[in-house]
C-alpha cells in the first residue's frame, strides 16, 4: 500500500500513452455505463480466462488534505480495511458504545502528549485505559474479513493504493465469484467502520520508516518533491509526517471519508470474463441506493512561479545519488505532450541520449532515469535522476546532464530519432493493454483525472503534432536554471 | 480537464425510491447468503513439438493484440561459478544482451532493436540462462533473428564487459545502502556458506571474470538439444515454423555436459548476526534451508507457510506483528521451493528498534505453536481454499501459460503437475501441516540477521537464546562469512 506512491505518475504516462496506441483496439471493447448516482462504470469483457479484476477509483487523494490532516487519505484507506457494521464484527451494537470509548480515550491521549509539561502519571494513566479498552474491544473483531473472504474465495492482487490525486481498492477474482465483490465493495462504501484506529496508527509510521526513514531512493524522491513545491499540495508526503500521522484522529478521518468517499467521484473498471449487461445489472443492484454525495473540488493553491534555482542536501547514509526537477504544465497542455517525447528521447533504453552518453560514453553514472511526478491533474515535475559512479561525482554527473539538455535546447531532434521515440510511446502502449489488471487501472486512472478514458484516443494525433522545433522551444521554456531544484543525497555535507 | 457531471438531488431521490419500490429481493448482506455458479475452466492447451535437432516448443496463440513474446531458456547456469568468480552470472547475461551479436556490434543491435521498439532481456539464474522478447508481430522475423544471433553467435564485446563490470564494482560499493539489501545478503552467505547461492561479489572476484569465461559457457552449454522455446501472441504457426527452420535448422546437436550441483546443508546452529546503521527502524530475518521440488511435503508445506507468514493479512505472523500490535507494516514468511537445491525459508519484518526483540520472540513463538500444536480446522480451509480457487490465475497470461509448461517439463515436474495441483493441495491435513511444521522449525539452527541501530535492543538479545555476533560493514565491503 506504499509502493506505489512514487510509481504511479510514471505509470500513469505509460498508460497514457498506452490509451493512444491503443484506442482502436480500446474503442469498440469498452462498454461504459453512468448510473443515476453518478457512479461511473467501464467494462472490458475478455472470456479466454473465467477471471475479473475490479478496480475502484475514488477521484480523491492527498492533494485534499489540510495541514491538519496531512496522511489522512491514505490513513482512511487502510482504515477501510477493517470491516463495516456487518463485516468484521461479532456484534456491532455491543461493539459500538466501546469504539466511542475508545476514540474517547485516545483522544484525550493524544491532546494531552501535544501539552507541554503534561503529567507522566495521568500520560500513563490514559494509556493503560487505551489498552485496556483496546483489549476488551478484540472480543467484538473479526479479524481483517475483506482479506479472509476474498482470499477463501481465490482472489489475488488484494490491495489499495493512495496517490496524490486518486485512491484506488483493487482485486482480482475468479468470475463466478463478482457478486462477493460487489457485495464487499458496496458495503465497505455504505458502512464503514474505523476499527482499530490507533494500532493502524502506529503500522502507519512503521510502514514510514520502512518505505522513507530507511529506503535512501525513496528518501531522496520525498525530498525532491517536498522541496520543489513551495505552495500547491503535492509537496506534502502522501503518507504524512510523523507528527502528522501520530495526530490524526478517528474524527478527522471520519470527516474526510464523509466529505468525498461518493458516489459522484468514483470509477469502477471490471475487466475479464464478465459481460457487460450483467456488470451493470449487479453494480445497479449493490452501489445504486447509495447517495451521490458531492464532487470533490479542484485544489485552489497555484505554484507561483519558480524565480531561481533551489539546491538542498540531504544527508543519509548511502553513496551519493542526484535528482533534479523542473516545473512543467500538466495534460492536456500540449507542452506536457512534447515532454513525453523529450522523456523518451533523453532516458527511455539505451539508445536514449543520456544512457549513452552518461553511462556508457562517459561511464560517469550507473544509470539515468527520467520521469514525471508528482500527479498528475495538477502542473507537476519533469524529473531526471543519476547515479554517480565512483570516483565521478554528482557535480560532474550534473554538468554533464546539462550538456546533453543544451543539446535539446541548441540543436533540432532528427525525424529518425522523434519517429524511434513514437514508435516506442505506441508499442509500450499496446504492452500497457496485456493484462486485465493492467487495463482495470488504466481505465479508471484516465477516466478519474481527465474526467472520460477517452480523453487519450487522440493522443497519437498529439504527439505526432509535434515538431522537432516545439520540442527545441519547450526545453528552453522549461528545463531553466531557475526553475530547477536539485537534490543531492549523500553521507554529509561534501557537494554544496 | 473534465469533471464528471453531478447528478441533480432530485433525481436521485426519485432514482432510489424507485429502486426501494422495485426490489423485490433484499440485498443479502452476508456473504454466506451468496451463491456462487461453478466455475468452468479447463487446463489451457499448449502445443508442444520437438525439431529435428532437439529443440523444444511450446506454442500458444493469443490474436488479441498484434504482439509477440517469446522465452528462450538454455540448461545451464551459474550454479557452478567458483567462488573467486562471484558475479559471473551477472556479468554474463548483461554482457549477452549488450554485447553484440551475428554481424550487429553492440551499438548497431541496440538501435535495430530500439528502432522496432523491441523488449529484450537476458539473463543467467542458478541454472538457466534466458532471453525473454517482446516485439511487435509486423517484426517477428527480425526478432526470431536476433533470437538465434544471441544464442548461436553472441559477441561479448569486450569494452561492453568492462562497462558491465564497473558497473557492477559501482554495485558492490553500494551494496550497504539499503538495509533489506545487507539482510538478504548475509543471510544467503549464512545458510549456503559453501556455495554460489550464498556468493556475494566483490571488486576483485569481478576483476577476474574474463570475456573467455563467457565465450567458454557458451560454447559448452548452448546447442540446440539444449534450448527449449516458449512462444505466444500473434503469430501464425506456419510462418513461425519456417522462420524457426530457417534460423536454427542448420543447429546441429551435440553432447553437453551435465552442471554438477553443489551439496548445501542445514546449518548446525543458530546465529544472531547483528549490523549497525543509524536508522530509526531495523530490519529482521530469520532464515533456514527449506527444500526442492521434488519433496511430497511440498504441499504441505505451502500451506503451514500461508498460515505462518505467506498469507498476507490471513497469516498470524501478520496477525500478531501488524494488526493486532502495530509492530510492524509487514510481516512475512515464504519458501522458495529449489528447482535443485532446497532453496531458503524465511521469516521476517521491519520495526522501530525498541521493539526487535519482541516481534523476533513473537515470530518464533508463531513457529512453535504450529509446531507443537494441530491448526485448527477453519484456518486450515482457509489457507487451502485460497490456493485453490487462485489456481486459475496461473492461466490469466497467455505468456505465463506457455513460459510455465516448458519451465516445469524443463525441470522434470510430474506429468500431472497442473491437473493434479488443487486435489493435492486438498488432500493436505491439520497433521501434514503439523508433521512439516516439525521438520522446518527448529529455532536452535535458525540464521537470524538484524540491521539497524542496536541501541535500543542490544540488552535484550539475549532473551532470543542464540549466540550473538556484530558485523563490521567496511568502505568495501566483503561478505560477512
Amino acid at each position: 500500500m506504499n509502493r506505489y506512491i512514487t510509481l504511479i505518475f510514471s505509470l500513469l504516462l505509460v498508460c497514457f500513452q498506452g490509451v493512444a496506441l491503443g484506442s482502436t483496439v480500446l474503442e469498440d471493447k469498452v462498454f461504459e455505463h453512468r448510473f443515476d448516482n453518478g457512479l461511473k462504470l467501464l467494462v472490458v469483457e475478455r472470456h479466454d480466462t473465467p477471471v475479473v479484476s475490479a478496480y475502484i477509483t475514488i477521484g480523491v487523494g492527498s492533494v485534499h488534505e489540510t495541514s491538519e490532516t496531512r496522511g489522512v487519505a491514505h490513513l482512511l484507506e487502510h482504515m477501510l480495511f477493517k470491516g463495516t457494521k456487518t463485516l468484521g464484527t461479532t456484534d456491532y451494537s455491543k461493539e459500538k458504545p466501546l469504539l466511542e470509548e475508545i476514540e474517547r480515550v485516545g483522544s484525550q491521549l493524544d491532546a494531552l502528549r501535544l501539552q507541554n509539561g503534561a503529567d507522566p502519571a495521568e500520560l500513563a494513566a490514559l494509556e493503560k485505559q487505551l489498552t485496556d479498552l483496546q483489549a476488551e474491544h478484540k472480543q467484538y473483531v473479526v479479524k481483517d474479513v475483506f482479506s479472509n473472504l476474498y482470499s477463501e474465495n481465490g482472489g489475488v492482487g488484494y490491495n489499495a493504493f493512495t496517490s496524490k490525486d486518486l485512491t484506488t481498492y483493487l482485486i482480482s477474482l475468479p468470475s463466478n465469484k463478482l457478486e462477493l465483490w460487489a457485495l464487499i465493495e458496496s458495503d465497505r462504501m455504505k458502512n464503514p467502520v474505523l476499527r482499530e484506529f490507533y494500532t493502524e496508527r502506529d503500522v502507519i509510521r512503521e510502514e514510514r520508516r520502512r518505505s522513507y526513514d530507511t529506503n535512501p531512493a525513496r528518501k531522496h524522491y520525498e525530498s525532491l518533491v517536498t522541496n520543489a513545491f513551495k505552495v500547491h499540495p503535492y509537496r506534502n508526503p502522501i503518507i504524512g509526517w510523523h507528527s502528522d500521522i501520530a495526530n490524526l484522529s478517528p474524527q478527522k478521518t471520519r470527516g474526510f471519508l464523509e466529505k468525498y468517499y461518493a458516489p459522484v467521484n468514483t470509477v469502477i473498471a471490471l475487466v475479464g470474463d464478465i459481460r457487460a449487461a450483467d456488470a451493470v445489472a449487479l453494480v445497479d443492484r449493490y452501489f445504486g441506493d447509495i447517495a451521490p454525495g458531492t464532487p470533490a473540488p479542484r485544489v485552489s493553491a497555484v505554484e507561483p512561479v519558480q524565480k531561481g534555482e533551489k539546491r538542498i542536501l540531504e544527508v543519509f547514509d548511502a553513496e551519493p545519488r542526484l535528482a533534479i526537477a523542473w516545473h512543467k504544465p500538466t495534460m492536456p497542455d500540449k507542452d506536457d505532450y512534447a515532454f513525453d517525447l523529450i522523456d523518451q528521447i533523453l532516458g527511455s533504453g539505451r539508445t536514449s541520449r543520456l544512457y549513452r552518453s552518461l553511462v556508457e560514453e562517459q561511464k560517469l553514472a550507473t544509470s539515468v532515469s527520467v520521469y514525471g511526478a508528482p500527479g498528475s491533474r495538477y502542473p507537476n515535475l519533469f524529473v531526471i535522476e543519476g547515479i554517480p559512479r565512483h570516483p565521478h561525482t554528482v557535480e560532474e554527473l550534473e554538468s554533464a546532464i546539462y550538456a546533453e539538455l543544451d543539446k535539446l535546447k541548441q540543436e533540432l531532434v532528427e525525424e529518425e530519432e522523434l519517429t524511434k521515440v513514437r514508435n516506442r510511446l505506441l508499442t509500450d502502449q499496446l504492452r500497457q493493454l496485456r493484462s486485465n489488471s493492467g487495463l482495470a487501472r488504466l481505465l479508471t486512472s484516465y477516466q478519474s483525472l481527465a474526467g472520460d478514458w477517452r480523453y487519450v484516443a487522440n493522443y497519437a494525433v498529439e504527439i505526432d503534432k509535434l515538431s522537432a522545433e516545439d520540442l527545441k522551444q519547450v526545453a528552453n521554456r522549461y528545463l531553466t536554471k531557475s526553475n530547477r531544484t536539485v537534490v543531492v543525497l549523500q553521507r554529509e555535507d561534501q557537494t554544496l | 480537464m473534465r469533471y464528471s457531471r453531478p447528478v441533480g438531488v432530485l433525481s436521485v431521490f426519485v432514482a432510489v425510491l424507485f429502486l426501494l419500490a422495485g426490489c423485490a429481493a433484499p440485498l443479502p448482506s452476508d456473504p454466506d447468503q451468496l451463491q456462487y455458479p461453478a466455475l468452468e475452466f479447463q487446463l489451457p492447451e499448449v502445443e508442444t513439438l520437438v525439431l529435428d535437432n532437439g529443440i523444444r516448443l511450446y506454442l500458444k496463440e493469443d490474436r488479441e493484440l498484434p504482439l509477440v513474446q517469446i522465452t528462450a531458456l538454455i540448461g545451464a547456469g551459474g550454479i557452478t561459478t567458483p567462488k573467486e568468480k562471484t558475479g559471473f552470472a551477472d556479468l554474463f547475461g548483461s554482457v549477452w544482451r549488450t554485447g553484440g551479436a551475428g554481424d550487429r556490434s553492440p551499438e548497431e543491435l541496440d538501435e535495430f532493436l530500439d528502432h522496432l521498439a523491441a523488449d529484450l532481456g537476458a539473463g543467467m539464474g542458478p541454472y538457466t540462462s534466458q532471453l525473454d522478447l517482446s516485439i511487435r508481430t509486423q517484426d517477428l522475423e527480425q526478432g526470431v533473428s536476433v533470437l538465434a544471433d544471441m544464442l548461436r553467435r553472441p559477441k561479448f564485446a569486450s569494452e561492453r564487459l568492462e562497462l558491465a563490470r564497473l558497473q557492477a564494482q559501482e554495485q558492490v560499493r553500494r551494496q550497504n545502502d539499503s538495509p533489506g539489501a545487507i539482510s538478504r545478503r548475509l543471510l544467503m552467505a549464512a545458510l549456503y556458506p559453501d556455495s554460489s547461492l550464498g556468493y556475494t561479489p566483490t571488486h576483485d572476484t569481478l576483476a577476474s571474470v574474463s570475456r573467455q569465461d563467457m565465450v567458454d559457457f557458451q560454447q559448452r552449454y548452448f546447442a540446440p538439444n539444449e534450448l527449449w522455446m516458449a512462444v505466444s501472441g500473434d503469430f501464425d504457426r506456419d510462418t513461425l515454423m519456417q522462420l524457426l527452420q530457417q534460423k536454427f535448422g542448420d543447429w546441429k546437436q551435440r553432447q553437453v555436459p551435465d552442471q554438477v550441483m553443489p551439496t548445501v546443508a542445514r546449518p548446525k546452529s543458530g546465529l544472531i548476526q547483528v549490523v549497525t546503521k543509524d536508522l530509526p527502524q531495523t530490519t529482521v530475518v530469520i532464515g533456514d534451508l527449506g527444500l526442492t521440488k521434488d519433496d511430497p511435503d511440498q504441499y504441505a508445506v505451502r500451506v503451514f507457510n500461508y498460515i505462518l507468514g505467506g498469507g498476507g493479512f490471513n497469516s498470524r505472523m501478520m496477525r500478531e506483528i501488524r494488526s493486532n500490535r502495530g509492530l510492524a507494516y509487514s510481516a512475512y514468511s515464504y519458501f522458495q521451493v529449489g528447482r535443485r537445491l532446497p532453496g531458503p525459508f524465511v521469516a521476517g519484518t521491519e520495526t522501530k528498534n525498541a521493539s526487535v526483540v519482541p516481534a523476533v520472540t513473537l515470530t518464533r513463538e508463531i513457529m512453535l505453536e504450529l509446531r507443537d500444536n494441530p491448526v485448527d480446522q477453519d484456518e486450515l480451509q482457509l489457507a487451502k481454499e485460497s490456493q485453490i480457487n487462485s489456481f486459475v490465475f496461473s492461466f490469466e497470461n497467455t505468456h505465463s501459460v506457455v513460459n510455465q509448461q516448458m519451465t516445469l517439463m524443463f525441470f522434470g515436474y510430474p506429468e500431472d503437475y497442473l491437473a493434479s495441483y488443487r486435489d493435492r493441495i486438498a488432500a493436505v491435513t491439520a497433521d501434514d501441516v503439523q508433521r512439516v511444521a516439525k521438520e522446518y522449525v527448529d529455532l536452535s539452527r535458525q540464521q537470524i540477521v538484524l540491521v539497524g541501530d542496536p541501541e535500543e535492543f542490544r540488552d535484550e538479545l539475549e532473551q532470543i537464546g542464540l549466540p550473538v555476533t556484530d558485523v563490521e560493514l567496511d568502505e568495501n565491503p566483503e561478505t560477512a562469512r
